[in-house]
């Protein structure tokens, strides 16, 4: 066979076992672990920089029985990501979307890649003198500073303009087209109008609860009052969920219409769907000693808080000052 | 008495310190060769002092000294009291010292030898370190603090004065539990420091060349040569690291992208890009600019990877409670960024241009796409990691970055890096023809197709472990041929016997063929973890005694809870019999350690070793009410990649050994073009 010859059939032989290769890899039927690469998203929110999925503690297990719970009942994987960030706070996607303030994340690789290419392409080109063994001259490397500074400052100002550059996608009105977004980037009218006009969607409750959160972080009570109860009231809400919006609901009704009586009510409601909520229990105590003066009810409640495991060391600070102080007798703060 | 040993000893180093600079100053301006021996050696009789102290008040368990009080129990077994010398933040600062003045004295020998300017200037630099680090010593993380106000088991009130009225406890709360855990907890740390603390020696000769203004091959030569030795410690020291995660904290896995693992892979990936570069400037005067910031990155690296993990910016398992040393390392991270490059600035003069390379298709062209991809390989590990705190520190926001997205970039670099170490070995420097390239690729291209194809044939479909396997194949298939192409060259013009002419071979250029070993190791290790990372299986089920479970062909019976009472700690664990196919195969006691007064147990894993990959079983819960949750997973192939991580190390010292060989046996070696 001529060298020619021998070379075809090489080429031949080469192609043929890569084209298999690839037909066999992409028929390959997927067999990712759904619950596994779900949790591998999520922060543990009481460990140290582990995943649900890696994490070994009780509320990452817990999160995680979610997780495969909410995947055996067909909700999409941005939807229980959703779910888990709104029930759990201190959860956070370790899968920072390409959007929003981690665009430039994603953007400043591409860059240092885009800017060595550069540099290269700009050294192949620049005429130097001959290349000769460990020869030595003096002028350009002050040639290259220039450029060093030229492709730094272009990264800083991909990473500045990363900052302010928001997502400015037009006004969606389908769950699924929120699908992989972070519910951070969304405006509320955006999610007002989705929740509207999936009213009985069975996965709406997340992304209601979302929006109440939003309206109740700035002190919007009367916007985030009728979210809160659609929650609590929802038939699909989960546990976690209802929780939240009662836990929500008690406090506005104490803290913006004084209503001693309907928040205590509210709270037990959350109690009796997940007894080990710390925080109604904690509110609970505080609206029994600011609001009925009951001294030694919020004394016990403040106990059963604090010998609860899972609580992060700033909260745990917090109501150990409000069971010094309802100890001391102390007025209310 | 301890804490005046161990405070004498950090006087001692500091003193011997700042003799360095001055006297190594003075040397490397005047040309003149003062002794620099004496202030070596009291660098390390003072660093080793100091660690002499620190190691014999644990062990006679001199409460007095804070440090003991603070993180040692007198029920702490041998080896773990030992490594609780470097278990606590102060204590490893005092390694991280000893481990430096090692170092120096390593310079200094060297130096000894041969007297020259550069030398001198190294061991000024070496020295403006040690001053540092040694100041840390005695300023913000002083381990020699005596007890003045004692609890039960502890100290709350410490005095940095030795002569201070003392008031030890009576007993110390132990360890972190984490860390008394395994065998390795006494190994990984040294070794790992040995690579961290080694990249200041390429630093200081970077510096001191430039100092000096004499930006020429002798920095390089004695630069390469120093980070040789610190990037096979690194890693190997990142090896035991995965191993030790992998074998304690019970998840199955060997690295997370946890903030100090990244810590120690950034100055491993600049290393190792410098590692290739420096060969380019040895060999054809190219990048002298761009080693030049590859030498300086690597030690800032290491400095920021040391202030992130130890400063208490970042939690981890890793990072110790928070103090002044943050700042402290912040500042001399700027100081030394703003510093060298200032430096680097005002000499550039000095650096010589690069000479135009003939052509892309050649060594040059392959070691320049490899330093490309390390390097933005290392920035994005770099951007990673510190985003969500610049982000956090700056507007308030919270991110999380984790295992996602470095996967998602990491994995396609890793995968363009072994296409490139497939050809770079074999494509000859200044220009390949193109003719040669496909002589020495087409039958490595052949064989690696048919095994990626037997792979997805007989073993997987999936993507990632079929790419890895074919690509590894093709890195170790066009080097094995460029082996069998020397050997056969050589012994038909010497007409020695194969074996003798191999032994020639690789003898002959061991620099080259150590490296070669390491990329036979870097192939295993991207097998290991293409199996292991997409080929496990989960499962987690609830036992009672008695009861059994299948899991991919195994059945674990849960036999019996037990519960052992030992002096530093209580054991509760599970019995369980492994069978497959009805023949019992293991017997297996997943645990949870309780030490002392800590309630929540530490989960010991247990693994069973196995040709085809680990079974690897977790208590989730302890069997003390009957039933208990068991985690069980397989790690396909993880033996693959610990015997990578290995080889990958054992390249790096034989490619040592060869240049030590070289420099005694034949000064001026000419070697000869591949």
């Amino acid at each position: 066979m001529s060298d020619r010859a021998r070379n075809i059939a090489v080429i031949v032989g080469m192609a043929a076992m890569a084209i298999t290769l690839v037909f066999l890899v992409a028929t390959n039927p997927s067999d990712v672990d759904r619950v596994q690469a779900i949790g591998e998203r999520i922060k543990c929110p009481v460990c140290q920089g582990e995943s649900i999925a890696n994490s070994p503690s009780s509320m990452a297990r817990d999160m995680m029985s979610l997780v495969s719970d909410s995947v055996a009942l067909g909700a999409s994987d941005d939807e229980i990501v959703e779910e888990l960030l709104a029930s759990y706070s201190g959860a956070v996607l370790l899968d920072p979307p390409v959007s929003g303030a981690t665009l430039a994340l994603w953007l400043a690789p591409i860059a240092a890649l885009g800017t060595g290419a550069l540099i290269i392409v700009w050294w192949r080109r620049h005429p130097g003198e001959p290349a000769e063994d460990t020869v030595r001259s003096t002028t350009s490397s002050r040639r290259l500073g220039p450029l060093l500074i030229l492709g730094f400052s272009l990264a800083v100002i991909v990473v500045v303009a990363g900052f302010f550059l928001q997502d400015r996608s037009g006004p969606a009105t389908g769950v699924a087209d929120l699908a992989g977004q972070d519910l951070e980037d969304v405006s509320e009218e955006t999610m007002e109008a989705v929740v509207a006009a999936n009213a009985d969607h069975p996965q709406v409750d997340g992304m209601r609860l979302a929006l109440a959160e939003r309206y109740y972080d700035i002190g919007d009570y009367s916007s985030a009052f009728p979210h809160y109860l659609a929650v609590a009231e929802s038939a699909n809400a989960t546990g976690a969920q209802a929780v939240t919006a009662l836990v929500r609901l008690g406090w506005m009704a104490w803290d913006g219409n004084a209503e001693t009586e309907t928040a205590i009510e509210l709270f037990d409601q959350a109690l009796a769907i997940d007894s080990a909520s710390t925080t109604a229990r904690y509110l609970k105590g505080l609206v029994l000693w600011c609001g009925a003066g009951e001294v030694d009810a919020a004394t016990g409640l403040f106990e059963e808080v604090l010998a609860a495991a899972e609580l992060s060391p700033e909260a745990r600070t917090n109501v150990e000052a409000d069971l010094a102080a309802v100890r001391d007798g102390d007025t209310c703060p | 008495m301890l804490a005046f040993l161990g405070s004498a000893g950090m006087l001692l180093a500091i003193v011997g310190a700042v003799l360095l600079v001055v006297r190594g100053v003075a040397a490397a301006r005047h040309d003149t060769s003062p002794n620099l021996g004496g202030a070596a050696q009291l660098l390390l009789s003072g660093g080793a002092v100091a660690m002499l102290a620190m190691v014999l008040a644990l062990l006679t368990d001199d409460f007095s000294l804070v440090y003991t009080a603070n993180n040692h129990a007198s029920a702490t077994p041998f080896p773990f009291d030992v490594a609780t010398a470097w278990a606590a933040l102060e204590g490893s600062i005092v390694l991280w010292g000893l481990v430096l003045a090692g170092y120096t004295w390593f310079v200094f020998r060297r130096y000894r030898k041969s007297p020259d300017r550069l030398g001198a200037a190294a061991l000024a630099v070496m020295g403006v370190v040690a001053i540092f680090f040694f100041g840390l010593m005695i300023t913000v993380a002083n381990p020699f603090e005596v007890c003045v106000q004692a609890m039960e088991a502890g100290c709350v009130r410490s005095s940095p004065w030795p002569f201070a009225t003392v008031s030890a406890p009576a007993d110390g709360p132990g360890p972190n539990p984490l860390l008394q855990n395994h065998l390795m907890m006494a190994i990984h740390p040294p070794v790992l420091y040995l690579g961290y603390v080694g990249m200041t020696v390429p630093f200081a000769y970077a510096m001191g060349a430039l100092s000096l203004g004499v930006a020429g091959p002798e920095w390089l030569r004695r630069s390469h040569r120093s980070t040789l030795v610190a990037w096979s410690f690194l890693s190997l020291g990142i090896l035991l690291g995965g191993w030790w995660a992998y074998e304690v904290l019970s998840w199955g896995g060997y690295w997370a992208w946890d903030p100090v693992e990244n810590a120690s892979l950034m100055p491993w990936l600049v290393a190792t890009a410098f590692l290739h570069s420096g060969i380019v400037q040895q060999r054809r005067g190219m990048l002298q600019a761009w080693n030049f910031i590859l030498v300086i990155s690597a030690f800032s690296l290491t400095i920021l990877g040391t202030f992130l993990t130890r400063s208490g910016t970042i939690n981890s398992v890793h990072s110790f409670t928070q103090s002044a040393i943050g700042p402290a390392l912040l500042g001399f991270l700027v100081l030394t960024l703003v510093g060298s490059f200032t430096l680097f600035s005002t000499r550039a003069d000095t650096v010589a241009t690069s000479p135009r390379i003939d052509s892309m298709v050649s060594r040059e062209g392959a070691f320049l796409a490899n330093n490309l991809l390390l390097s933005v390989y290392a920035f994005i590990v770099l951007v990673g990691t510190t985003y969500p705190l610049v982000l956090e520190a700056f507007t308030g926001t919270q991110v999380g970055v984790g295992e996602p997205f470095f996967n998602r970039l990491a994995v396609p670099l890793s995968f363009l890096l072994l296409l490139v170490m497939g050809f770079g070995p074999i494509t000859p420097w200044r220009s390949a023809p193109p003719g040669l390239l496909w002589a020495r690729t087409r039958i490595p291209g052949l064989i690696a197709l048919a095994a990626g194809l037997l792979t997805a044939l007989a073993v997987t479909r999936n993507g990632w472990v079929v790419l890895a396997v074919t690509l590894g194949v093709f890195v170790v298939g066009t080097m094995t041929g460029l082996l069998v192409e020397q050997v056969t060259a050589r012994a038909a013009k010497t007409s020695e016997t194969l074996p003798a002419a191999l032994k020639q071979v690789v003898t002959g250029d061991g620099a080259f063929w150590g490296g070669q070993l390491s990329h036979v190791g870097v192939v295993l290790v991207a097998i290991g973890i293409a199996f292991a990372a997409n080929l496990g299986s989960h499962h987690e089920v609830e036992l009672s005694p008695g009861e059994s479970a299948q899991f991919q062909g195994y059945t674990l019976t849960f036999e019996s809870p037990f519960r052992q009472v030992q002096p530093s700690k209580t054991v509760l664990g599970a019995r369980m019999t492994v069978t497959r196919d009805g023949n019992l195969i293991g017997l297996v006691e997943p645990s949870a350690n309780f030490f002392g007064s800590d309630e929540t147990g530490v989960s010991t894993p247990d693994v069973l070793h196995r040709p085809g990959g680990d079974l690897y079983i977790t208590l989730l819960s302890t069997p003390e009410t009957g039933s208990a949750t068991f985690q069980f997973d397989t790690s396909p192939m993880i033996w693959v990649l610990w015997l990578g991580g290995l080889t990958t190390a054992a390249g790096g010292f034989l490619a040592m050994a060869a240049r030590r060989r070289e420099r005694s046996v034949t000064p001026d070696r000419q070697t000869v073009d591949v």
